[in-house]
């Protein structure tokens, strides 16, 4: 057969598979408009609604109820780490109240020097 | 001159009328709220996005399941659309022609992770698959294509675009369509031509 039997024969299942292509079948055609109309009404839902949904956006935005969880656990154990410092780390209170005990003493004239000269 | 900015329900009742709405006026119209509208859009484009989806992927199902997502994301992006920049239907084309690049790689990603099952019965598979290729001669040969070879050919002689538009679609040069389509069409000649033997015709 030659390459211009091929090109016609070519041409034919085109024109063919064009006939074709215009069927939708009835029931995607339904799940496509059912499709449609989901979208359509979720867009028309209240804007009141969709403002009182912007704090469970937020809510959801830290991962819903997992991530609130997490959030407050770690929420916890900062403060946990803030009354009870690992041992390799300084302790900040310790610091500022042994700072302040040296000035109490100092102002209420409580010098125990002396005692420490008389010996 | 004719309004084109009738309300839907006139729309509806003219069909003359409807025929005469761009795609872009249908869209705007789903995107405030009109549900004739998606009727309409459903008509027009949702045979198109199927029939290229068909092509791509020789299976009725899939090539359905492909079609509603695109016609999904259709409804889905209507507010963000804006008239004039592009054709609905290029957009859709390009949409449905990227979920089935997806699906196909996904398929092939399973398969390769699937153990190999014994083959059994491959006499009555052949026929088979003669019986298929002789109902639709034209799928069998574009399945042997190259993917985009066969997204050029599908769209210009099946769902007769011009070159440009189908440049607009896969994103690449008009003279690259025409180097697709050149190609694929010689191909297929070949395929056709290469398979009249193995079909076997003459055991009819």
């Amino acid at each position: 057969m030659t390459m211009t039997d091929d090109d016609t024969e070519l041409d034919r299942l085109f024109a063919q598979a064009r006939q074709e292509r215009s069927q939708l079948p009835d029931d995607l055609a339904v799940r496509m408009m059912t499709d449609a109309e989901s979208v359509r009404l979720g867009r028309l839902a209240p804007q009141t609604e969709a403002k009182r949904r912007s704090w469970w956006h937020l809510f959801d935005n830290v991962g819903g109820w997992q991530g609130m969880g997490g959030l407050v656990a770690a929420s916890a154990a900062g403060v946990w780490i803030g009354f009870s410092a690992p041992s390799f780390l300084p302790d900040p209170a310790n610091y500022l109240i042994s700072q302040e005990t040296a000035y109490l003493v100092a102002d209420l004239g409580l010098d125990t020097a002396y005692l420490e000269d008389a010996e | 001159m004719e309004d084109l900015t009738s309300s839907p329900h006139e729309v509806r009742g003219d069909q003359f009328a409807a025929t005469e709405l761009s795609d872009d006026m249908l869209l705007r119209q789903f995107a405030d709220g009109d549900a004739g509208a998606a009727r309409l859009l459903t008509d027009r484009l949702g045979p198109r996005s199927f029939s290229v989806a068909l092509r791509m992927l020789s299976n009725q199902a899939e090539a359905e399941d492909v079609a509603q997502e695109a016609m999904m994301r259709l409804w889905q992006m209507a507010p963000d659309w804006v008239p004039g920049q592009a054709k609905v239907s290029t957009w859709l084309y390009r949409v449905t022609l990227n979920l089935c690049v997806d699906l196909r790689r996904k398929k092939t990603h399973a398969a390769l992770n699937e153990v190999a099952e014994p083959e059994d019965g491959s006499a009555s598979v052949v026929e088979k698959m003669q019986d298929e290729a002789r109902k639709d001669a034209l799928q069998t040969a574009l399945s042997q294509l190259p993917e985009r070879q066969r997204e050029a050919v599908v769209l210009r002689h099946i769902e007769e675009l011009s070159n440009p538009e189908i440049a607009g679609i896969m994103d690449i040069s008009v003279e690259a369509v025409e180097s697709l389509t050149a190609r694929g069409k010689r191909s297929l000649a070949a395929i056709l031509a290469g398979r009249r033997d193995e079909l076997g015709y003459d055991n009819d």
